[in-house]
């Protein structure tokens, strides 16, 4: 718990978590969602977002890529504050969001897909070889529009734009959604391999039991507020609790 | 064969610059999914602007190309997308319909403003190299103007192509129409890049409208090249707003079409240039009729900013009450111009009711109301009438046999339309509209229509006389006003009774959602074909009344552009309320007149000022399309504010008799001739429109002080503790008032014995 509690020392960039919230407070339109949240992703860590539906998950992932301003409370990359930045600079920097319900174009095709991941600043012949590698299926399917592939196949697609941009931080919200259990299994092994790369990633989940094999930590989520921070272990007798909603 | 050659080189051209202008609606509807209705008027601007640099100043082609399609044009197109088009994200496609329309008739406003149409000199608009340079292949001359249009349309054609496939800003152009919000979270900049598509669009638009000009061989018309966009409407229906090859088939295909029927009909086909003038609208139509069926949709529940409530039939029988009074106390105190204007302006919101129903209750969209009112007044002056010369009266028979027509015509258009929603549905009317302006209302000449001898149009203007009701006679300006007003009282009553029965909420239902009506059940085609019949019948009754009020009508009456004006300021009145409907007329009518006619009256008595008071004169004529174009942010309506005001003045009775006391006062002193009719409006408007807001405000400050905050009791429980009071209201509310909940620990044990 103390290792990912936030910290104190505002100016320290060097050895800062890579995804630090304080204290911040979020809402759609009048309505606040989001009650001062204290979150931090150190480097090299899954941390998994768990709760029942509505409890504020992909509002807080919404908040760490840019898409929705906090209200207010602090948001920090790597120790600097980026409140107020827009999602497509903080894409440029090495922030990659797959967002909830498949994160593609289905109007384009699987290559300009890939190519439109690219903006982050990685050359498309690199993308490919990446995405291809790891997913031959995309390989066959590069010239066929990406909506209409199958459910996996498209998660596939996100996935494979998040392994080739190489980014310092992974937003994934709600990988498993809509997914057989076995291409859940399949998505989250690479994962994991991901963040043995080093990379920092958030991941918000509905179903716990699918991601707590690879998080380090997790975090409670109940109605806008993180209830609990711990390891796996140590939330396993709270998660019942949390989700019948006593 | 050489006439052949001839018209099909000009046939090329004109449909390669068709394809220019359609290839920039495609663009700016893929990336910013907005249909460009000014995509013509932007064009006709950019003649006019060319026209002022080359001939109007002498500067050299090139800079004054490089000015207009350089400079001006992309700029244009740009600051119309942040300034217009951005705020019409998450608005319903009506908003999205209406404010284009609201731009296209500013322009052309404003081209009217600047370059007086009834200017002495002609303006005169050439070729490139002049009106006789000319290239001969053998016996055939073409001159280089047309060359230029067909291989400049090629290039774009390829240019556009190239962008979209193989570069990465056009991809992620065509990403942006998918989701814009991931295209962010790729690293990309989706403002921008509607911005840029805007810019494009309007470039080639310019570049249309130059080209094409000086092939058309008309003098420079506003309406004229507005309306071209019609031509290339069609030719991008042709591709589905999406593929570019169908687009240049469609748009060549309209292109020579139009040039062989020039060439190869019989000169004693009177209706041949008409015919050919309605050829891109008669293609417009069969593309939309071939186009497949849109898929039902009701599967996202879209969160609009557009809310309506619909008043208690009681409110109905009021509010119809206070008009009729309001109406009289009106007719006592003004005088005979005003009079007839206050009958014109309630002919035209009937007129508006229909959209109001069509629009406002089943989510259907009709941009050509006064088209249908047109066909009415035709069916009543061949044989609605009885008597002659001054005795001559419309009969009820005629009326109903309108209506009846109108609404089988009506039919007619919806249903190819039927399996169509939003945006086909409105090209579909406006296609007919402009059908009905071109084809039918130019019909001048004697024809042999099923064995029968018949002018449609007589002589260009229609005569309807005032109407005669059973014994009572409508024919003096009084009762005619009375006639109008009680009219629009009735149909917007049985509006609101119509909403509020079974019928009306399977509308409103449609309009939500149509795939969940279909499987609840309901025939989605009848209701709309019914819908759709309604509205015309009552477009078609309101049209009859204003060619009564106005005697004898042209066919400038029912042109497309005041159909949209209409259409516009009622989304603006507030589409969802029968009041909307008579904020249009009165707003379209009476309240532009007036304020034409006061600015007019200054400009007299003020000398000095003349020139300003004129500039406003000239400025009003803008002011309609300046305040549609707002509704992108507020789409709810003008109404719908008033009624709010109104709801907080009803909350303070001190308020309220303040109002209706003032009211009275000034009408007392009008109607005593203390104070002139000029401050009776002037007051009246003070009166009605600020004291309901400013007092609202004040009312709700009163109200406010001392009351804390409401916490939104999603909320209660986080920011502060449950009281005993919080919960009982919630129990109230969930309807367990009584009901023992057992305590978590006997949940817990009852999910872990059913696990067991």
């Amino acid at each position: 718990m103390s290792e990912i509690n936030y910290h104190e020392d505002h100016g320290a960039v060097e050895g800062a978590p890579l995804v630090e919230l304080v204290d911040v407070r979020a809402a759609y339109g009048t309505i606040e969602v989001l009650h001062g949240i204290n979150l931090s992703v150190p480097q090299g860590a899954v941390v998994a977002l768990l709760g029942p539906n509505g409890a504020g998950k992909s509002t807080i992932l919404k908040v760490v890529s840019g898409l929705l301003q906090p209200t207010s409370g602090e948001v920090r990359l790597a120790g600097r504050v980026v409140n107020g930045v827009s999602a497509d600079e903080l894409a440029r920097i090495g922030l990659c969001t797959i967002p909830e319900g498949r994160g593609i174009f289905p109007n384009l095709t699987v290559r300009e897909n890939l190519w439109m991941a690219t903006m982050a600043g990685v050359s498309l012949a690199e993308v490919e070889e990446i995405a291809y590698e790891r997913f031959p299926r995309l390989g066959e399917r590069r010239k066929q529009l990406a909506g209409t592939m199958s459910g996996g196949e498209q998660q596939m697609l996100s996935m494979a734009r998040a392994l080739s941009v190489n980014p310092s931080v992974l937003l994934l919200d709600e990988l498993s959604m809509g997914l057989a259990p076995l291409v859940v299994a399949n998505l989250y092994e690479i994962v994991a391999q991901v963040s043995q790369e080093g990379v920092s990633i958030l991941v918000s989940e509905q179903f716990a039991r699918t991601v707590l094999g690879i998080a380090q930590y997790a975090a409670i989520v109940l109605h806008g507020t993180i209830t609990r921070v711990g390891t796996p272990a140590e939330l396993e007798d709270e998660l019942s609790a949390a989700y019948l909603g006593s | 064969m050489q006439t052949f050659l001839q018209y099909t080189i000009l046939g090329l051209a004109i449909g390669g610059s068709y394809f220019i202008a359609a290839s920039g609606l495609v663009v700016t509807y893929t990336t910013s999914g907005i249909f460009n209705f000014a995509q013509g008027a932007i064009a006709m601007l950019a003649v006019f602007t060319y026209w002022q640099f080359r001939w109007g100043w002498n500067w050299p082609a090139p800079l004054a190309l490089l000015m207009v399609l350089g400079v001006l044009a992309p700029l244009l197109g740009a600051l119309l997308y942040q300034i217009v088009m951005k705020n019409l994200r998450g608005t319903s496609e009506v908003t999205k319909i209406i404010v284009p329309i609201g731009v296209m008739l500013g322009f052309q406003a404003l081209a009217t403003w600047i370059w007086n149409p009834t200017s002495s000199t002609p303006r005169q608009f050439q070729k490139f190299f002049g009106a006789n340079a000319f290239v001969h292949f053998g016996d055939i001359k073409v001159s280089w103007h047309e060359i230029i249009a067909f291989v400049i349309a090629i290039v774009i054609a390829a240019g556009i192509r190239l962008l979209f496939v193989r570069t990465r800003s056009g991809v992620a152009m065509r990403a942006v129409v998918d989701d814009p919000e991931l295209l962010q979270l790729n690293g990309g900049r989706p403002e921008r890049l509607a911005m840029i598509s805007w810019a494009g669009g309007s470039f080639l638009a310019a570049l249309a409208g130059i080209l094409i000009q000086p092939m058309i061989g008309s003098a420079m018309s506003a309406g004229q090249l507005t309306l071209l966009v019609i031509d290339a409407f069609a030719a991008a229906m042709f591709g589905r707003l999406r593929s570019l090859p169908r687009t240049f088939a469609g748009a060549l295909v309209i292109g020579l079409t139009t040039t062989y029927v020039i060439a190869y009909f019989p000169s004693k086909w009177t209706w041949a240039s008409s015919f050919r003038n309605s050829l891109p609208m008669i293609f417009l139509f069969i593309v939309l009729i071939v186009l497949p069926q849109d898929r039902l949709r009701g599967a996202t529940v879209l969160r609009l900013r557009e809310r309506f409530r619909m008043p208690s039939i009681r409110t109905a029988w009021i509010a119809g009450l206070v008009l009729m009074i309001v109406v009289f106390c009106l007719k006592v105190i003004m005088e005979r111009t005003a009079v007839n204007t206050l009958t014109l302006a309630l002919t035209f919101a009937i007129i508006a009711l229909s959209l109001v129903l069509l629009t406002g209750f089943a989510g259907e969209i009709n941009l050509a109301a006064l088209s249908f009112g047109a066909i009415a007044v035709i069916v009543v002056y061949h044989f609605g009438t009885s008597g002659s010369g001054a005795e001559a009266r419309t009969t009820l028979w005629g009326i109903l046999l309108a209506a009846v027509v109108t609404a089988l015509v009506g039919a007619v258009i919806a249903l190819p339309a039927l399996r169509l929603r939003g945006l086909y549905l409105a090209l579909a009317t406006m296609a007919f509209g402009v059908f009905v302006s071109r084809m039918v209302l130019t019909e001048r000449n004697e024809r042999d229509i099923f064995g029968l001898k018949f002018t449609i149009f007589t002589a260009g203007q229609l005569t309807i006389p005032k109407p005669k009701i059973g014994p009572f006679d409508f024919n003096s300006p009084d009762a005619f006003l009375f006639l109008c007003a009680g009219l629009f009282v009735v149909i917007g009553i049985g509006m609101v009774y119509l909403r509020h029965s079974g019928y009306g909420r399977r509308l409103a239902a449609m309009k939500d959602s149509p795939a969940a009506s279909a499987t609840l059940g309901m025939s989605v085609i009848r209701l709309k074909l019914s819908i759709f019949m309604m509205s015309a019948a009552i477009a078609g009754i309101g049209g009859v009344m204003m060619a009564a009020q106005i005697g004898t009508v042209n066919s400038d009456r029912f042109d497309i552009l005041l159909s949209l004006s209409l259409m516009m300021i009622t989304v603006v009145g507030g589409i969802g309320y029968i009041s909307g409907a008579l904020f249009a007329g009165i707003f379209l009518i009476a309240f532009v007149q007036m304020l034409d006619l006061t600015l007019k009256k200054f400009a007299v008595d003020y000398s000095s000022l003349e020139a300003i008071f004129m500039f406003f004169v000239s400025a009003v004529t803008v002011l309609p399309a300046t305040i549609g174009i707002t509704m992108g942010k507020n789409p709810s309506g003008a109404v719908s504010d008033i009624v709010e005001g109104l709801d907080q003045i009803k909350q303070s009775k001190p308020l309220m008799f303040t109002l209706i006391g003032l009211e009275a006062a000034i009408w007392a002193l009008t109607a005593t001739e203390v104070i002139t009719n000029w401050h009776f409006v002037i007051l009246t408007l003070i009166n009605l429109l600020i004291v309901p807001v400013v007092g609202g405000k004040i009312v709700i400050a009163r109200m406010m002080r001392g009351v804390p905050k409401p916490i939104p009791p999603e909320l209660i429980g986080i920011d502060r503790p449950f009281t005993a009071e919080d919960l009982a209201e919630m129990d109230h509310a969930l309807n367990l008032e009584g009901v023992v909940i057992p305590s978590a620990g006997t949940v817990r044990e009852e999910a872990s014995g059913v696990s067991a």
